[in-house]
């Protein structure tokens, strides 16, 4: 499966530059792909269009080579299909307690009851959240609600996972478990995109990386290739 | 407060116990209460009370207490209106005030405390339904009652948003305080109407955000989830 944009312009009403600007890009089954960029570069514009959230004013986004279709059905069927997990986790989890928030996106789906459990227990399975499923979602740590953030859309199994900044508030084992989850997701064919800062990790973790500037693609490709030059900012010297 | 009831909530000895049971105890009460109107039947429902949730809960007597406590102190307030007696002309035991004479009659008195009890009854029975009831139980049950789909939806999304607002002003207000925001009468009152008005903005771009998070997640307009009773529940 490949998700696609072809020459992609997003502008957000109002605003005279736009905050895509001509992107191509795209995204294979299983890969992981780090997408960077100073603040407001355009990361959290592009995954909002993945998702169908924002819509191009130029361009394409294409599942599979067929462009979206921003109707009712077509969008849902986009939604299946491309998950986005939010940088803060209480932005994304409504309800009061775990269980009830992973099964929303399943009953979103149109699943049956049985089916939508099944798939919320999965879910938890896969996140290490089986144990919390039953408890108040107010009363879980950072790590646990960033698990409990992923596991809301893992719960629609979706093929293209777009993660927006989450890792930021972790401390170093629990973004270490967030990190393995997000591999074996990977390696189980779900194409995983990061935004991040983090320039050590794109270096180890991607497999491709997707550099903006100012709503353009700066560089893409392998991080060997893209992450050389003076404009990487890891590769200067200590800052005193 | 607020987080201590919450927290009682799911871990007293009755938190498993269907809702309807004691939902049902606590309007029986409050109907008692209201419907009696006897000082005697208020303080008995009041002790009843006191006993479900202390002896029956095993909510712990302090917090009990510390809580009707907060919220007897409120109704004293209140009742303060009811005591007192105001008149142009003076009466056995009233002073001057202004011009008018203030005074406290028996009768005035008597009415006063039948009030003050009979509401801390009702107090207590609410408490009593507050302190041993998870919010998400009761709202499951409310839906199977067919009370109104938005209303349970708003409910849960209000509780569930409480504590994330409720985080936020924890955050800011310390913001404030390392920078002496609360250092003197002025800086508080100042302090108190930035944070209120940020919280505000706060609540607002938050919401934007849900919108999008929800849309992302392919809602179509309700917030449908499972009963929370069929989650499954480890034993720990
Ligand atoms: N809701 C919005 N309305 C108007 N402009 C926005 C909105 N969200 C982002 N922008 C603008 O779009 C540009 C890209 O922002 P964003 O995609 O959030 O960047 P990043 O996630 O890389 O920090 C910025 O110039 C930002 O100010
Ligand atoms: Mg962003």
């Amino acid at each position: 499966m490949k998700l696609t944009f072809r020459d992609v312009h997003v502008a957000y009403p109002g605003r005279e530059t736009p905050a895509l600007i001509g992107v191509n890009i795209e995204i294979a089954a299983g890969q992981r792909v780090a997408l960077v960029g100073r603040n407001g570069s355009g990361k959290s514009t592009l995954i909002l269009t993945a998702n169908g959230i924002l819509r191009p004013q130029q361009g394409a986004v294409m599942l599979d080579g067929q462009p979206v279709q921003y109707d009712r059905r077509g969008l849902a069927a986009l939604r299946r299909c491309v998950g986005v997990v939010f940088q803060d986790p209480d932005d994304q989890l409504f309800t009061a307690n775990v269980y009830q928030d992973l099964s929303l996106g399943p009953l979103n789906l149109g699943l049956s009851q049985a089916e939508a459990r099944q798939r919320v227990l999965q879910a938890a399975e896969q996140c290490g959240l089986s144990h919390l499923l039953d408890r108040p979602t107010h009363s879980l740590s950072g790590g646990e609600k960033a698990r409990a953030a992923i596991a809301g859309v893992l719960a629609m199994t979706p093929r293209f996972l777009f993660v927006d900044e989450l890792l930021h508030h972790l401390d170093p084992w629990v973004r270490r478990e967030v990190l393995r989850l997000l591999c074996d997701l990977a390696s189980a064919g779900c194409a995983v995109v990061l935004a991040t800062h983090d320039w050590a990790l794109v270096r180890t973790w991607a497999q491709h990386v997707i550099w903006l500037e100012a709503g353009r693609i700066f560089r893409q490709g392998h991080p060997s290739a893209v992450l050389t030059g003076p404009e990487c900012p890891d590769l200067e010297g200590a800052p005193c | 407060m607020g987080l201590q009831i919450d927290a009682f909530a799911y871990a007293n000895r009755l938190s498993r116990l269907h809702p309807a049971y004691k939902a049902g105890c606590s309007l029986l009460a409050l109907c008692a209460c209201l419907v009696l109107d006897r000082p005697l039947a208020s303080v008995i429902v009041l002790v009843l009370m006191l006993a479900l949730t202390t002896v029956w809960a095993g909510v712990p007597w302090r917090a009990v207490a510390k809580l009707l406590f907060a919220e007897g102190s409120f109704l004293l307030a209140g009742v303060l209106g009811i005591a007192l007696t105001v008149s142009p002309s003076p009466t056995p035991g009233s002073v001057s005030v202004g011009g008018m004479w203030v005074g406290v009659s028996a009768q005035s008195l008597a009415q006063a405390v039948a009030v003050f009890l009979r509401a801390l009854g009702s107090v207590a029975a609410l408490n009593f339904l507050a302190l041993t009831t998870p919010v998400p139980d009761l709202l499951e049950w409310l839906r199977r009652l067919r009370v109104p789909e938005v209303l349970v939806e708003l409910m849960g999304l209000i509780y569930r948003f409480t504590f994330v607002l409720l985080d936020s002003l924890g955050h800011m207000t310390l913001a404030h305080e390392v920078r002496l925001g609360f250092a003197s009468q002025r800086a508080t009152l100042r302090s108190a109407a930035l944070i209120g008005a940020n919280l505000f903005i706060q609540a607002f771009r938050r919401s934007q955000r849900l919108e999008v998070a929800l849309r992302s997640r392919a809602w179509n307009g309700s917030l449908r989830v499972l009963p929370w009773q069929d989650a499954p529940r480890p034993q720990r």
